[in-house]
């Protein structure tokens, strides 16, 4: 992030009980944010200058819903970054939510640092001139081919067999590659809930990856495990198409 | 199925002209012939009769279940609208709460652990479990069902290792004891991490109804097509009264009061089974103990 400048932020949510709470904790937390009740609003915040540096988007707005918002942001061809405030591809196909192009969801209640740490770790890629990764059908790292689209993914020239929840996993980690990824934020992105008491199901899936990827656990070229708190995806990923 | 009505009664009708027909060709005018063949014919004709009627009944019958299965169907989906209404209605107010408990800490409001603030914290926490339990409800009712072979030895294993990390579950003798010879268990063909959280409920539920020093056993058996998997405590039981509406919504046993949860535990647990297409019981005795029994199809 650059230092001197603090990151311009458009929070877009109607509930002022919500904006009243979340604007200062943003401020605190070293964001300048601007905020909007609507998705009209939202929308020509969004597109004119200064543009902002990311949008957190929330989805039942008045006017234009969050999901439309961030559909005509990408269509003007603006890649700023968009976390959206809802479960990761509700009730859609993971297929639309690509189609959607949003960098990240966070389903509410949140906890508020885990977004502050979500918007944190995007702006950390756009800051290095990092293309995004949440619109690209196709993404590359390495030896391995994610086709995000037709959910396939090949290791070489050799296609992998992959759960459905696996696939999914999967998808998540190359687009969100070289973060810190905590086990309830897996858990979260692969179910849509936390478990309260255990993230095993995430363990299980991340034991699948490494499986069909051939990873070592003891010395990852794909999946590293931090210990006590979750896990990275380590290799660099590029958009291929 | 009308369409069946309507191919075996024109079989009927076909069979019966043709017979006409071959009757008519053969025999002639010969009165005589069909005098002798009378009966037969009488015979003939009541049993196109009977099987025209059993046609009917089953149609009927057939109707009836369908409409059946239709009114559940509704009933269900309505219920999963209204849990997702009530999960979009308390988001946001909880997620207001919970940013201004965070805007109060670091403000440097009232650290004290036991003081109002912390107070106000677990409830609200408490309340979040609430909606998030009422948000897997509503999505293992309707999401698409991962099958896989599951196998239900390293389900319990596993089951057993969350219980003994739960608080207050090294004090208590959870042992898990699967077939091993001479036939193993079937795999299922089910969600794992679903079947998972069903397990965990339920172990759960073992540890905070009963003491130190109660036994809880996790076992399973294959029995004519299915795998009956059983969580059994010598806990404190639940009463008589109590058991008809166990499995129910946010209903909690008097005796439960004084310990957290959310109430949607065993409909969790129901709910679970119900998509893998099997069935839930279970039998409790005050102060004696607990099994809940699920049966899951192998196929």
């Amino acid at each position: 992030m650059d230092e001197a400048r603090r990151p311009a932020v458009l929070l877009a949510d109607d509930d002022v009980a919500i904006t009243a709470q979340l604007g200062p904790l943003l401020e605190r937390s070293g964001f300048d944010v601007r905020i909007v009740h609507d998705g009209a609003a939202a929308l020509a915040a969004g597109s004119a200058e200064p543009i902002p540096d990311l949008i957190v988007l929330d989805v039942l707005m008045p006017l234009l819903d969050g999901r439309e918002v961030l559909r005509r942001i990408r269509r003007s061809g603006a890649w700023i970054p968009v976390i959206l405030l809802t479960q990761v591809g509700e009730s859609t196909e993971r297929a639309m939510a690509l189609e959607e192009g949003a960098d990240d969801y966070l389903n509410k209640p949140f906890d508020p640092y885990e977004l502050v740490a979500r918007m944190r770790a995007l702006l950390r890629r756009s800051g290095r001139g990092l293309p995004p990764l949440a619109g690209a059908r196709v993404v590359r790292a390495g030896t391995l081919r994610v086709d995000r689209t037709a959910r396939r993914a090949w290791l070489g020239d050799r296609e992998l067999t992959l759960t459905p929840k696996a696939g999914a996993l999967l998808d998540y980690l190359v687009t969100h590659p070289d973060e810190l990824l905590s086990r309830e934020r897996l858990m979260e992105v692969l179910w849509g809930w936390e478990s309260a008491s255990t993230t095993r199901a995430v363990d299980n899936r991340v034991a699948e990856l490494r499986r069909v990827l051939g990873d070592d656990s003891g010395a990852p070229r794909w999946i590293e495990t931090v210990t006590g708190e979750g896990y990275r995806f380590v290799p660099r990923v590029e958009a291929a198409e | 199925m009308s369409r069946r009505r309507r191919i075996g009664l024109t079989a009927a009708v076909v069979a019966a002209f043709v017979a006409a027909l071959v009757a008519a060709a053969v025999f002639g005018d010969d009165r005589r012939v069909y005098v002798r063949f009378a009966p037969v014919l009488g015979v003939l004709v009541l049993g196109l009769l009977a099987a025209g009627a059993v046609v009917v009944v089953i149609d009927v019958r057939e109707r009836i279940t369908r409409a059946a299965e239709r009114a559940r169907a509704e009933a269900a989906a309505e219920h999963h609208r209204f849990l997702r209404r009530l999960d979009h209605e308390l988001k946001n107010p909880l997620t207001a709460m919970r940013l201004g408990l965070a805007n109060l800490a670091a403000g440097g409001a009232d650290s004290d652990p036991d003081g109002p603030l912390a107070g106000v914290g677990e409830q609200v926490a408490r309340l979040a479990r609430i909606t998030g339990d009422l948000r897997k409800l509503a999505d293992i009712e309707s999401r698409p069902l991962e099958r896989v072979a599951v196998d239900v030895a390293v389900l319990l294993d596993a089951a057993g290792e969350t219980g003994r990390d739960l608080p207050g579950g090294a004090d208590r003798r959870i042992s898990v004891s699967v077939p091993r010879v001479p036939w193993p268990l079937p795999t299922l063909a089910g969600d794992p991490d679903l079947l998972e959280l069903a397990l965990e409920n339920l172990v759960g539920n073992a540890v905070k109804y009963s003491d130190p020093g109660c036994a809880i056993e996790l076992r399973a058996f294959a029995e004519d097509g299915y795998v009956v998997v059983e969580v059994a405590d010598t806990g404190r039981g639940i009463r008589a009264d109590e058991l008809p509406t166990v499995w129910e919504e946010l209903v909690r046993g008097s005796d439960a009061r004084g310990t957290p949860g959310s109430g949607l535990g065993l409909a969790l647990v129901q709910a679970v089974v119900h998509r893998h297409g099997g069935r839930t019981e279970l039998r409790s005795m005050p102060e004696s103990g607990t099994v809940v029994r699920l049966r899951l199809p192998t196929s």
